[in-house]
């Protein structure tokens, strides 16, 4: 024990790196605690906090290899909602009924909402690299930041933008929940609020499917169409099973901390299990032809995608990559001015 | 690092559903005032639920707890003089005398007045 320093009211005694000082002020006790935690202590402390299911808030210490890892999944299912909305307002001008443009309406106006609330969970994870959601934005231009696979591909009747509501939202739904439980705090609250929304979102895709489905030969005919169409992006959107097929896989890191808590595969599982039925209830034929639940591995097996394809896709290499982006960034540039001409103000 | 130039602040985000319900933390936002700040509040976060009312508050108002800090929120389990558990024992005395116990249960169920007076 080291008494650093002894005073009439105040001492302080530095033991075992727990700092105590002693004082009074004004006849009131102000003794405060203070400990000066190693980097492995710090490690083992956040450790335990998660393993008991406690949350990491953004002011509390963490391993830089969390700090990363949740800036990459946040800041990329931030700016997959804000691109997410690009294929959908194109069906805005295009919906059949004055309800119908409200309803869709409605739905862009949550997914910017929600790009919004996670980019302000990305930000302040950013804080210690002094980055903000500018910088989110270059980084997708560059092409550093991708957005999610299954907004690379081109909306071409009514039918897909029920599809999307219904089964991307459904698919989106799946991975979403699967994390309401993360670790960390900021990230949970603001998939609580998502999720609820997400409920309209695909009930709101299911509407516009249901109407197409009991209505004429023709408009049956393009939801077949749109299910052929969308099919190997639904199965595309939860990724690979493993990091074999691209070669980095954030599923390992997330689900060691608690991020998230299945597997690509798990997911997908569940994805067929919940929608496979309801699918096939409306009368359509899924694509593919050797799909079937295998009683024995409890286990749906399908026919896998094309993972090349899949490749060129997070390479921005997909059918409508270039041009969404060139959408978002002609419309970022376009209005930049703004940002420049108020911050000039202020500083 | 040189501060970039921006014209956002973070304002935090408190709202309440009815008007005797408590405010609670909604989420954070970036707006470049306070009457900003309410308006995207609203965009943001009150599209669908009742709300009853609105606070929102810079970040740099509020002073929080820092990590020492939190450590001495822990709690000794030596208070109970303070708490209803330190008097559980005048339940098997009040049987004695052949009367009920005026729990917190009981207590709270005459909001509103008694319709038995």
């Amino acid at each position: 024990m080291i008494i650093e320093n002894i005073l009439a009211i105040n001492i302080t005694i530095k033991y075992n790196n727990v700092k105590y000082t002693l004082y009074e002020k004004g006849g009131i006790n102000v003794s405060t605690l203070e400990k000066d935690f190693t980097e492995q202590e710090e490690l083992e402390k956040f450790v335990a906090r998660i393993e008991a299911g406690d949350k990491i808030e953004a002011d509390d210490w963490m391993p830089e290899e969390y700090r990363v890892a949740l800036i990459k999944l946040i800041s990329q299912h931030g700016i997959s909602e804000i691109m997410g909305a690009l294929p959908e307002k194109e069906w805005v001008p295009k919906a059949p009924s004055l309800r119908r443009k409200l309803g869709i309406m409605a739905k862009v106006q949550d997914e910017m909402g929600h790009g919004q609330l996670l980019l302000r969970v990305a930000e302040d994870l950013l804080k210690p690299y002094g980055k903000d959601r500018g910088d989110l934005m270059q980084d997708l231009f560059n092409g550093d930041l991708k957005f999610h696979n299954v907004f690379h591909m081109a909306t071409n009747t009514w039918a897909d933008a029920g599809m999307i509501g219904w089964l991307v939202d459904g698919a989106a739904i799946i991975t979403q929940t699967n994390m309401l439980g993360a670790s960390y705090g900021p990230y949970a609250r603001a998939l609580h609020r998502i999720c609820a929304e997400e409920v309209f979102h695909a009930q709101h895709g299911e509407a516009i499917i249901m109407a197409l489905a009991e209505g004429t030969e023709e408009q049956k005919q393009m939801i077949q169409e749109s299910l052929n169409d969308w099919w190997e992006a639904l199965l595309m959107f939860f990724g690979p099973a493993s990091s074999t097929t691209t070669g980095t896989s954030k599923q390992d890191v997330t689900i060691k901390y608690k991020i998230r808590t299945s597997t690509n595969e798990e997911l997908r599982q569940s994805f067929f299990s919940k929608y496979i039925p309801r699918i096939l209830s409306l009368g359509l034929t899924i694509p593919d032809p050797t799909l079937h639940f295998d009683e024995e591995q409890q286990l749906w097996v399908y026919q896998q995608p094309d993972w090349n394809k899949f490749k060129q896709i997070i390479r921005n290499n997909g059918p409508r990559s270039q041009a969404r982006l060139n959408l978002r960034r002609v419309s970022y540039e376009t209005n930049a001015w703004v940002l420049d001409a108020l911050s000039a103000a202020v500083n | 690092m040189e501060q970039k130039k921006t014209f956002y602040q973070e304002f935090e985000v408190f709202s309440k559903r009815t008007p005797s319900s408590p405010f609670q933390h909604q989420f954070s936002l970036l707006a470049p005032n306070a009457e900003m700040a309410m308006v995207m509040a609203q965009e943001n976060f009150m599209r669908r639920d009742p709300v009853a009312d609105i606070w929102v508050v810079n970040r740099e108002h509020i002073r929080g707890l820092t990590k020492e800090e939190k450590v001495t929120l822990q709690r000794l389990d030596n208070k109970d003089y303070r708490t209803t558990k330190g008097y559980g024992y005048l339940k098997k005395k009040w049987r004695h005398y052949e009367q009920q116990m005026l729990d917190e249960k009981e207590i709270l169920s005459w909001a509103g007045g008694n319709k038995n007076d």
